[in-house]
């Protein structure tokens, strides 16, 4: 989100001998790639009454009251994460870019680990370790959850520290902070009135990738017996047959709708991003 | 005891000394400029009195009080960076208002303030808006209200004019100076454009590899140099080989010509090699008057440079740059034809390595 905002500056011309037809052709391919599979999921989604389209498979999906509990689950597990993923990494990006460059590459090997470890041995892994004392956490329902959003948080590293590490190199992060402290700023002031309102489009689109994360989440929640969208919609498909086409639209549109937020809430902020990189 | 007190300060970054003994008094509302090539030390020393360094050793006072190991967010210094370091995140007002925010000052305090920042630097019309809406010149503008809206006891400029164009360059420093002078506030200026140091500050402390060369007014560091260095580093500076003839008489021979100094060389031996320096200035052609040393040479060169022409000849084996004033009427020499040079004993410098 911040280096598409901030490479915005840099007109790139086409090259010369590519047509203008061309162009378009690759548009329409590409588009065509990711329309036909979505196209064909609606269309089939909008089949649930024999002969007829309609929604009926939407109606049915809304009316189980199994769905908007799970889907509930699914949103504040995510906020929760967002949230736990905000506190931990944004700091730890800020010092590293400030006080420990030199430990950039080590910080970035640690955040990449949850796409190295198969999420299978992650869970297996994490239930061995934390179901038996003194970190009995697997014991209750609730527990298991704190585990859970514990475990998610730790698989959006990768994303949010991209995300955060990228916003605070558009921004010149060093020397806006000692120009902070000079003028008599101290800590809280600098990360809550400098820092933070400079990384918000950065943020917020660590924010979003989390979301979707957290959303689709199906392996870890299931072993970890937790009754969220994953596995739910995991369940759906082996007993119904148009309801999960219908689930999949209305998980795609949210995705979008929460795009769209992002798009707009950040508008405002990415002009300054692009200020700091022509200085 | 002065207002600023740089005391024997020494930093070091493991093993590399960058700044070496550094001692400097300054005076209340005193404009002091740091001039020296990068990697000198200059920026560093700035940075010690801002807080975002510490010395190795030595102390800094300020008014009376020992600021060297004081945060920067409580030393009451105003820094204006090279790159603006404006917050992108708020307008021309809400940036000077800042420091005045972070200190819990009243609002209508604040507000006042701001407005009288603001049409100091004449920026009336752009108090609402981003940094990103405004020139290089006018963010640098803003970043001095900025600075100044705490009432600073010192002000700290690093290079403040080095990512302007030179037009723009030229006429804020003249605001500066003039801010600076109405305010009667004490400045530090880091530099390394030895025209700005020379132009704007009282005092000059020229640096090189971590060590003050020499600390002087701008019209002592262009006229007396002390330090081969200085010499070369702030204005421009013919130099050759030479070796001393007379210690006494204060002769020297360059490739065979013999040219007469004012420096003191009695402590050299006869034969000892040593450079002369002469700035290209203090040549003029014998036409005009006689001085100290006259000296045959032949025209190599002609270069306009608009306000001055320079001309280079050659006394001897030794090739000399002269500068002269352009003027319409100037009848210049033809190349290769042969001239008489003319200077006086005081331009010829032999200086200490």
């Amino acid at each position: 989100m911040t280096t598409s905002s901030v490479s915005s500056t840099v007109v790139i011309k086409p090259p010369a001998t590519r047509k203008r037809w061309e162009s378009w052709l690759i548009f329409v391919v590409v588009s065509l790639y990711f329309l036909i599979p979505l196209g064909a999921t609606f269309y089939w989604s909008l089949r649930g009454e024999k002969d007829v389209l309609g929604f009926e498979a939407y109606r049915k999906l809304f009316a189980d009251t199994n769905f908007l509990p799970a889907f509930s689950e699914s949103i504040v597990n995510a906020i929760a994460t967002i949230m736990l993923s905000l506190l931990i990494v944004v700091p730890t990006a800020y010092w590293v870019t400030l006080r420990l460059p030199k430990l950039r590459p080590v910080v970035e090997f640690i955040t990449l680990l949850p796409f190295v470890i198969p999420g299978i041995v992650l869970v297996f892994g994490i239930i061995r370790l934390y179901s038996r004392p003194p970190l009995l956490l697997t014991a209750t329902y609730d527990s298991s959850r704190v585990l859970l959003i514990c475990v998610y948080v730790a698989l959006s590293f990768p994303y949010m520290f991209r995300s955060v590490d990228n916003g605070l190199r558009a921004i010149d992060v060093r020397t806006l902070t000692e120009a902070a402290q000079s003028l008599g700023a101290n800590w809280p002031a600098i990360l809550f009135k400098v820092i933070f309102p400079n990384l918000r489009v950065a943020l917020l689109s660590g924010a979003l990738l989390t979301f979707a994360i957290v959303i689709g989440e199906l392996t870890i929640a299931l072993y970890m017996a937790q009754h969220t969208l994953g596995p739910y919609m995991a369940n759906l498909t082996r007993s119904k047959v148009y309801e999960p086409s219908a689930m999949a639209i209305v998980a795609f549109a949210i995705t979008w709708a929460a795009m769209g937020i992002i798009d707009f809430v950040g508008r405002g902020s990415s002009r300054h991003a692009q200020m700091i990189d022509t200085d | 005891m002065s207002y600023l007190s740089i005391s024997h300060i020494t930093k070091q970054f493991g093993d590399t000394v960058v700044v070496d003994d550094f001692n400097l008094d300054v005076e209340k509302g005193e404009f002091v400029s740091f001039l020296g090539p990068s990697g000198c030390g200059k920026t560093t020393t700035l940075r010690m009195v801002a807080g975002f360094e510490i010395p190795t050793a030595g102390r800094i006072t300020l008014d009376g009080a020992d600021i060297t190991e004081k945060a920067p967010n409580q030393r009451n210094v105003g820094m204006i960076f090279q790159s603006y370091a404006l917050f992108p995140n708020m307008t021309v007002a809400q940036n000077i208002g800042f420091g005045l925010g972070v200190r819990k000052e009243p609002k209508e305090m604040i507000s006042q303030r701001v407005e009288e920042m603001i049409s100091l630097i004449n920026l009336e019309k752009h108090a609402n808006k981003y940094p990103y809406q405004l020139s290089g010149g006018q963010q640098q503008r803003v970043s001095l209200a900025r600075a100044l809206a705490i009432h600073p006891q010192v002000l700290l400029l690093d290079e403040p004019l080095s990512a302007l164009d030179a037009k723009i360059r030229v006429s804020l420093r003249a605001e500066i100076r003039a801010i600076q002078k109405k305010l009667g506030i004490t400045a530090i200026f880091v530099t390394h454009d030895q025209e700005e140091a020379l132009s704007i500050s009282d005092r000059i402390v020229v640096m090189n590899a971590g060590l003050m060369e020499q600390v002087g007014t701008p019209f002592e560091i262009y006229n007396f140099p002390q330090t081969q260095f200085v010499a070369n580093f702030v204005g421009s500076l013919n130099t050759a080989n030479a070796e001393v003839s007379d210690p006494v008489k204060g002769l020297v021979n360059v490739n065979g010509v013999q040219f007469i100094t004012a420096s003191d060389i009695k402590s050299r031996k006869k034969g000892d090699a040593i450079r002369v320096s002469v700035r290209p200035e203090r040549f003029s052609f014998v036409s005009e008057e006689k001085k100290d040393n006259v000296l045959d040479c032949v025209i190599e060169n002609i270069t306009f440079l608009g306000s001055v022409v320079r001309i280079q000849v050659r006394i001897g084996e030794a090739k000399f740059n002269m500068d002269t004033f352009n003027n319409p009427f100037l009848d210049l020499p033809k190349i290769g034809s042969k001239e008489q040079v003319t200077c006086s004993k005081e331009a010829v410098l032999v200086l200490d390595e």
